[in-house]
């Protein structure tokens, strides 16, 4: 049986009432939440996933809360993986709101050049976020229901929104309103850029004589480099006959390793001595190698560089720099010294801490110049933004911006992309720019374990094992 | 008999020698065009913990604005077990020295087997799979850890890890509003040992060997004729004083790098070595 022609189920003009008290009921009774559109930057086929996403774009609208009592879903859980928070929240948007005012700006998006825009925007989309201010909580939609109410006067005017809580990864949320891209700015992965601020240069004198001017140690013989090494042997020097402490020669020994053995690379004077008549005899002991034997030969005539001493450490080296050693007269023994710089923390400073005597020299008869290079940059510049992409000058590496402190120059990264080209890292030195910000400061160091996450103990664990575990080759793990 | 204090911290030490396995493993991310755009460290941590210091060092600001970060790993002990096909001598010992001075006496470690468990939650399986791919290949299916289980006698022993099983639940189908859960669950034995109480052994380190040669088997009668004495050598200058002598010899520790003294001695006085008075009388 046909329906009844003179009873209508609804004509347009009741529909378009019935719509617009629902958008004065949501404007007077509702929250104004932001809508955030998620973009796919890269969708892996066959698993049918999108690995990469970004959130860089909003759109505010007014909401009614369903759950007006509180949020849904288990709330706050314990779990395995650290406490969860499980809540969820059901809201209703107008139809018509969301059809007029954001469905078309994200299709004028939608150019064609752009594969990182989902090519239905006519709806709320599963997937894309929304901010509740109230909670300072971005949520997460996994369901829209389009059809409660169920018809009412033949139209559908609302949909339900049902949200849960975001489950952050490394997407990008660069919204533009401070707000809501810095609810998780302590959030991921984050890794720590030590950088080098003002830049200062070092300087240094050089020490030709002890008690006595001659006798010093002009080179050291590494005749077994020794194996089995766990940590840096001492070395140790017969004393000098002339009974001074400060002619007595002394060294650092330095390991290196390949494959599975450590051995002493270099053994490094930080005095090359005084008053010695006969080579000293060198004991290498500690460290727990064996077999590692040095001899040295000594200059019995004539003045060398027997120590440096750094009167400035200078700030900022993020590499260690050339030291230029000023030339003895000319005749017939002359022999240019050679040193070489070890930079060190003071502080949140990097500063050279020693110069090490590579070649004493010969022929010397005052105390030469020391020259030591400038770092990397005397002077960075400016601030880095939040959420701003920065990339390494060299490396060519580029991070997004989770924090800067300005005082201590830490710049906290995260989406660092380090690719299977670059297994390293940000180097050292090189300069850091910010692509936004234009700011640029050297790198001293880049460290890659997450101190800022509450719920890991990577670094726990490793610190413990080093105690524990012997492994006599490598960690096929990997190694912090 | 039981209530002799001691705490090893064995099982602790297992614990933190498995987490290590798996603390460094990365997972990475690309754009469209398969260029890298992020590189993340797979956090890690042993799962049991207090509730209330769960809650505060996790959401000590009480507002969280995300659910949780992924992806993640943890692990946590399931069973303790003994293992019988590894069973020793109950009251077999083994002797050895604590800071090169004392000896120490150690009954036979008692082989336990710990059952752990490591999940791997992610919100793509992608980062499953590339965690996975990390960890898989070195189980075949077990891999050796050495732990220095007691640090006070250096005994190191191979621990091995075995992978028993790998599992997963993938909760995808059903209506949408649940959320996909995605966990992997891999099962660990490991062999380790419980050591019982290290006891101090009235027993001397050696520092000297000493042999009589007997020209008959008449214990009575019989007279030493023959001597051989072996004492360890230093071979470098301990004590730093120019010269390598008896000094040196005594500053010899178990672990050191050193030589042999042999000593032989020719008698015809008639005299035998007393173990009691340490002389020939």
């Amino acid at each position: 049986m046909a329906l009844n022609p003179f009873f209508l189920q609804g004509t347009a003009s009741e529909q378009r009432l019935v719509q617009d008290l629902i958008n004065e009921h949501l404007s007077f009774h509702g929250v104004e939440v932001t809508y955030i559109p998620r973009k796919y930057v890269n969708t892996k086929t066959v698993i049918e996933e999108v690995q990469t996403s970004k959130f860089d774009d909003n759109f505010s609208i007014e909401a009614y809360v369903n759950t007006f009592e509180g949020y849904g879903g288990a709330g706050d859980i314990l779990t395995k993986f650290g406490v969860s928070v499980r809540d969820e929240l059901i809201i209703t948007l107008s139809k018509e709101r969301f059809e007029d005012f954001i469905a078309p700006f994200m299709a004028g998006q939608d150019d064609g050049t752009d594969d990182s825009i989902m090519p239905t925007p006519t709806r709320p989309r599963e997937g894309d976020l929304v901010y509740f201010p109230l909670g300072q909580r971005l949520f997460e939609v996994k369901f829209v229901e389009h059809e409660d109410p169920f018809f009412q006067l033949g139209k559908n005017y609302v949909y339900q929104l049902k949200c849960e809580l975001f489950e952050y990864e490394d997407e990008v949320i660069d919204t533009t309103i401070e707000t809501i891209d810095t609810q998780v700015q302590d959030e991921g992965y984050i890794t720590t850029l030590q950088l080098i601020g003002v830049g200062k240069t070092a300087t240094a004198t050089a020490l030709i004589t002890g008690s006595t001017p001659s006798g010093y140690i002009r080179t050291i013989h590494l005749d077994n480099d020794g194996s089995g090494f766990t940590s840096v042997p001492t070395i140790g020097f017969s004393s000098s006959p002339t009974g001074q402490i400060g002619d007595n020669a002394t060294a650092i020994g330095f390991l290196t390793t390949r494959g599975s053995v450590t051995s002493i690379e270099k053994i490094l004077m930080t005095n090359a001595g005084a008053g010695y008549t006969t080579p000293p005899s060198i004991t290498i002991t500690g460290g727990g190698g064996v077999g590692a034997a040095a001899t040295a030969s000594i200059e019995t005539s004539g003045q060398g560089v027997i120590r440096f001493s750094i009167t400035d450490g200078g700030v900022g080296y993020g590499t260690a720099p050339t030291v230029t050693i000023a030339g003895p007269p000319a005749s017939g023994i002359a022999h240019t010294a050679v040193g070489i710089a070890s930079i060190g923390l003071d502080g949140s400073n990097s500063v050279i801490k020693s110069i090490y005597v590579i070649d004493p020299g010969r022929g010397y008869s005052n105390a030469p110049t020391v020259t030591i290079a400038d770092p990397e940059t005397l002077a960075g510049l400016g601030t880095y933004l939040f959420n701003e992409i920065v990339m390494g000058s060299r490396s060519m590496i580029q991070a997004r911006v989770k924090e800067y402190d300005q005082d201590t120059h830490v710049l906290k990264i995260s989406n660092v992309s380090i690719g299977s080209t670059q297994p390293i890292g940000f180097y050292p030195g090189e300069t850091v720019i910010g692509q936004t910000s234009g700011a640029e400061y050297p790198v001293f160091s880049y460290v890659q374990d997450d101190t800022y996450d509450k719920y890991t103990e990577n670094d726990e664990f490793e610190t413990l094992g080093d105690n524990l575990l012997d492994f006599t080759e490598t960690n096929p793990f990997g190694t912090f | 008999m039981l209530g002799t204090y001691y705490y090893h911290e064995i099982i602790r030490k297992t614990i933190i020698s498995f987490g290590t396995l798996f603390n460094d493993i990365h997972i990475r991310h690309q754009d469209d065009a398969g260029k890298d755009v992020s590189d993340l460290k797979v956090p890690l941590a042993y799962g049991p913990s207090q509730k209330f210091l769960a809650r505060i060092t996790q959401q000590a600001d009480l507002n969280k604005a995300i659910q949780i970060t992924m992806p993640r790993m943890s692990f946590e002990m399931t069973n303790i077990s003994y293992d019988s096909t590894r069973k020793s001598s109950l009251v077999q010992t083994f002797k050895t020295c604590e800071d090169g001075t004392k000896a120490k006496k150690v009954f036979m470690p008692v082989p336990y087997n710990i059952g752990f468990e490591l999940n791997i939650m992610s919100k793509l399986n992608d980062d499953s799979l590339q965690i996975l791919e990390q960890i898989l290949p070195y189980f075949q299916p077990h891999f050796n850890l050495t732990v220095d289980l007691i640090d006070s006698i250096g005994e190191k022993r191979d621990i091995p890890i075995i992978l028993e099983s790998v599992g997963f639940q993938d909760d995808y189908e059903g209506n949408f509003d649940t959320r996909r859960s995605l966990i992997y669950t891999l099962q660990f034995t490991a062999k380790t040992y419980l050591f019982g109480p290290v006891a101090d052994s009235s027993d001397g380190l050696i520092r000297k060997v000493q042999v009589d040669m007997y020209t008959s088997t008449d214990q009575k009668t019989a007279k030493r004729e023959m001597r051989y004495t072996v004492t360890p050598t230093s071979n470098i200058d301990r004590n730093d004083d120019g010269v390598i002598n008896e000094a040196d010899h005594k500053l010899l520790q178990p672990g050191d790098n050193f030589g042999f003294d042999e000593d032989w001695e020719f008698f015809s006085d008639s005299k035998k070595y007393s173990p009691t008075r340490q002389t020939d009388i």
